[in-house]
């Protein structure tokens, strides 16, 4: 398959256009030497060959009945309005809107965006996204030390451990000095040296964290620090406190939960959000109104860009120039399809459903729920016995939780079980039903 | 056209369409979280499903996409994105796959296959797919070249880039802790050899960030060598992937003497921008820096299975999970789709185009670097008449129902109009495009007020860029 389309005597007039008689003519500025014979890449396909390949590469993946994974992505339905909007080409293959007259439709959708986004979090700004919660957690990481002057970052335990591993990269790239600590030592660690602190709540094993009293408390020793809050499934807004009650400076998170399938971790969406007093010192694109020139007609066009790399260069306050757009669309389609009564309806089922099977698992001899915090879709399940466990969750179709020992190789026999409004009452009794099986038969084992 | 927010669309009712119907006994949730971490107000609104698609359905119309016209937009390679590949990145078997599930060697399968196909592309040795985007490949590639010469105790603190790079390289060398040493290109728009040797001399600089063709639609003849000088000095080439269309199945930055190469698979591969995203930015590295590569890596085992290799040199990880996979299965499915014989014709035509128009608008435009140039070229507002700039060009452009070209970029010509066709664009519409741009130079000349008030038939006027950027309203 190719997509020229021009014909044999199109290219001969071209080239005769130009006085050349062939088209390796047109490179003849290149060395020799450099110039590539062919490349050893398979011949091409055709559509249905192309098709069927893929579809048999796929077969080698495995799709469940349904899901107990989370772990920063998630399995959310997604309403037929988010696939059928990202479907219309106009939108999906245009290019960041430089030419503002000629890109009307997605500045307003962005825009729309980044209004809906900060309604849901009540912070005052929003950007037009980042690429993933992992680069915007570690780009307000850099933006807090810009706002302080400072070169700390303090990080708690409890945020995903992935990016955890993102910020430690970027931070190393800018010498900055990152310090994880445990919540219980986070006050011996404040101080004025601190540019931020950046915690998770619902954390990485479920907890919904009491954010305002946090806050108040870094507040106290550190008045100056920049409090960052991330998020890995914020459909938990429908119900929870929002960032921007909560003293919360900069708000993050990874917005894959809304409307936007798993597809192998990416892409997601970041979703980036700061008080108004900070503006001018956010990271990446934003979209403003304004109106015509000539007229009096409103309308919308990229704005603030001087704070962006390709008018500041090396002084940008971020080197981010595409992002997650098309997501962006997404999670606006996502959260305009659900609207204020079905979000709060989905968060209240993600919480009740995780409660229902919370509270029947602790019946079961041997299983134990470490969380002492509430929880919101996730939690820290005990297992007397977690492979053969896993082993039967996937011989009846479905995706076992994670084993929290992938990344913290200490905590032996403890699964990371994710409910959302998908799974059915059916899987979640199957669940307790396979977990029954392999309850401790007498207490001494315990 | 109805213009109005969708939040004045808002009613009072809600909508229970997209909510499972809830099938347990449940508690209150009262009873589950405490009362002070539970929100009081949700101000969404609540939009009736049909205004919701309506509205969506109309702003479409009032966008611009490559599937509405010909989008010469400079160094974007804005080519025809197959329909084929959308369908592909919908198999449920890849996009309903969790990141973290253990029944994923479909998944795997594509990252390895895609990056031997860029190695062979590229003439690099090793590929990360994990960047989302070509920025973060350069802040990675750049984070690989810091991690090498600390790992070998060499100190190096700056990296060269000349003045006609695309902006994100000067920004991604600060983050990465470099500090910049511009260099002046010469008369020709190429690297002073000379210069580049004195600057290398000066002891601790890890490299050069580099584009060939550079931002000018030029081939730095003497590619060979800048990158032996930057070698003999001890350091790496960068090559930014931005302008790779007109390289494909012609000549391999390998080749050239690259070390480090990002791609931009959202420009090269046809993988559609979004308007403005997601993207992805894979980043190759010859064999020396391969320690290096982010994790995770991937390698297979003695069973054939691939896993995920780990490396105590690794600059550790930059982005969640398997960097943008749903956009990374895109571009290998179009990479299967052309084979070699197909990717050397990308290169070819999308160079051959670019001639052709530039060889036609020189008549009347000036034109400042004047020789065959790569897959675009730079026009300059030298020369037209009545104060007519280069963004009342761009603005009449979209006026006759084409998108404008890059403008005002690469800032080392005065009022750019940087040019990119894409191998994908039909001889009639090239013609047309030069139609357009000869018309609006008679406008110039005859009317220039009408190209300063331009446009005129796009759905809204042009826009006060300084009222946006005085009082910023970024929200309702």
């Amino acid at each position: 398959m190719d997509f020229i389309p021009h014909d044999d005597k199109i290219i001969g007039e071209m080239l005769k256009n130009l006085g050349l008689s062939d088209l390796d003519d047109l490179f003849d500025d290149i060395p020799k030497d450099l110039i590539e014979k062919q490349l050893n890449i398979p011949p091409g396909l055709s559509e249905p060959d192309l098709l069927n390949k893929l579809k048999t590469i796929s077969k080698e993946n495995k799709i469940y009945q349904s899901s107990f994974l989370g772990a920063g992505n998630y399995f959310h339905y997604i309403p037929s309005l988010v696939d059928f909007v990202i479907s219309r080409s106009e939108f999906y293959t245009a290019y960041t809107p430089y030419q503002a007259e000629a890109s009307q439709g997605f500045l307003q959708a962005i825009y729309e965006y980044q209004s809906i986004i900060s309604r849901l979090t009540e912070m005052d700004v929003t950007n037009a996204s980042m690429y993933d919660g992992s680069t915007a957690l570690a780009e307000a990481a850099i933006m807090s030390t810009i706002l302080t002057n400072k070169n700390i970052v303090v990080i708690l335990e409890g945020i995903h451990p992935e990016y955890i591993q993102v910020v430690k990269t970027y931070c190393w790239g800018q010498n900055i000095e990152l310090r994880i600590v445990s919540q219980e030592d986070l006050m011996d660690n404040l101080s004025e040296e601190i540019a931020s602190v950046m915690l998770q709540s619902p954390n990485f094993f479920g907890d919904i964290e009491d954010v305002t009293e946090i806050s108040q408390r870094i507040k106290k020793s550190a008045p100056n620090c920049i409090i960052v809050q991330i998020m890995t499934d914020p459909t938990c807004l429908g119900v929870l406190k929002p960032p921007g009650l909560t003293n919360i400076d900069i708000f993050v998170a990874e917005g894959q939960s809304f409307g936007i399938c798993p597809s192998f971790g990416g892409p997601g969406l970041g979703i980036f959000t700061t008080k108004q007093k900070y503006l001018r010192k956010i990271p990446g694109r934003l979209v403003g109104k304004t109106k015509e020139l000539y007229g009096e007609r409103e309308g919308f066009i990229l704005t603030l860009q001087a704070r962006e790399q390709h008018i500041r260069r090396e002084k940008a306050s971020s080197n981010i120039c595409t992002n997650q757009a098309l997501c962006a669309l997404s999670a606006l389609i996502y959260l305009l399809s659900l609207g204020s009564y079905g979000l709060r309806e989905i968060a209240i089922q993600n919480i009740q459903k995780a409660h229902y099977l919370k509270e029947r698992l602790v019946e079961i001899p041997g299983y134990k729920i470490l969380n002492t915090k509430p929880t919101y879709n996730e939690f820290l399940l005990k297992c007397p016995d977690i492979e053969k466990f896993i082993n039967e969750l996937k011989i009846s179709d479905i995706l076992p939780p994670l084993r929290i020992s992938s990344y913290y190789p200490n905590m032996k026999n403890v699964l990371l079980v994710c409910v959302t409004e998908s799974n059915s009452k059916d899987s979640l009794d199957t669940f307790i039903r396979i977990a029954s099986k392999f309850k401790v038969k007498n207490v001494g084992e315990l | 056209m109805d213009t109005k927010i969708i939040f004045e669309k808002s009613i009072n009712r809600s909508n229970e369409n997209f909510i499972p119907k809830m099938d347990i006994v449940a508690k209150d949730i009262a009873q589950i979280i405490p009362n002070s971490l539970i929100r009081k107000e949700l101000p969404l609104p609540n939009v009736p499903e049909v205004e919701i698609v309506r509205h969506y359905v109309n702003l479409s119309n009032r966008n611009y996409g490559v599937d509405t016209g010909m989008y010469p937009l400079g160094s974007c390679t804005m080519k025809y994105n197959p329909k084929i590949n959308e369908i592909i990145g919908r198999i449920p078997g890849f996009s309903q796959i969790h990141p973290l599930q253990e029944e994923n060697q479909g998944s795997l399968k594509v990252l390895m296959e895609l990056s031997k196909f860029l190695v062979e592309i590229t003439g690099m040795e090793g590929f990360t797919l994990q960047p989302a985007a070509g920025a973060h490949g350069e802040l990675v590639g750049l984070l690989i070249m810091k991690k090498y010469f600390e790992h070998n105790k060499i100190r190096k603190t700056k990296i060269i880039v000349p003045d006609s790079a695309h902006g994100t390289n000067p920004a991604s060398a600060k983050m990465a802790g470099f500090s910049i040493i511009e260099l002046q290109s010469n008369k020709q728009g190429e690297v002073p050899l000379d210069h580049l040797e004195y600057a290398m001399k000066q002891g601790d600089v890890a490299g050069i960030m580099l584009t060939n063709p550079n931002t000018l639609g030029v081939f730095d003849r003497n590619i060979k060598e800048i990158t032996r000088i930057v070698h003999e000095n001890g350091g790496f080439c960068y090559y930014d992937g931005a302008n790779l269309n007109p390289m494909l199945g012609v000549c391999r930055p390998g080749d050239m003497g690259f070390d480090i190469v990002h791609l931009n698979l959202h420009k090269t591969f046809s993988t559609p921008h979004g308007g403005g995203g997601p993207g992805s930015g894979p980043v190759g590295v010859v064999e020396t820096l391969i320690p290096y590569l982010p994790e995770p890596c991937l390698i297979s085992n003695k069973e054939g299975l691939i896993c995920v290799e780990r490396k105590s040199t690794s600059i550790g990880r930059i982005k969640a999970f398997w960097g943008n996979f749903g956009i990374i299965l895109r571009a290998y499915s179009y990479i299967l789709a052309l084979g070699a014989e197909g990717l050397s014709k990308v290169g070819r035509i999308s160079v051959l185009n670019a001639n052709y128009l530039r060889n036609t608008l020189k008549k009347r435009y000036y034109l400042p670097y004047d020789r065959m140039c790569k897959h675009e070229f730079v026009l300059s507002d030298k020369g037209i008449p009545n104060g007519v700039t280069t963004e009342d060009i761009a603005k009449r452009i979209l006026d006759y129902g084409m998108y404008a070209p890059t403008i005002y970029f690469p800032l080392i010509v005065n009022g750019a109009l940087m040019i990119e066709p894409t191998e994908t664009e039909t001889r009639n519409n090239l013609d047309r495009f030069i139609d357009i741009l000869f018309k609006i130079l008679d406008e110039a000349e005859e009317n220039p007020d009408i190209l300063k008030k331009a446009p005129f038939n796009t759905p809204i006027g042009r826009l006060d860029a300084v009222l946006a950027a005085r009082s910023p309203k970024l929200r309702e």
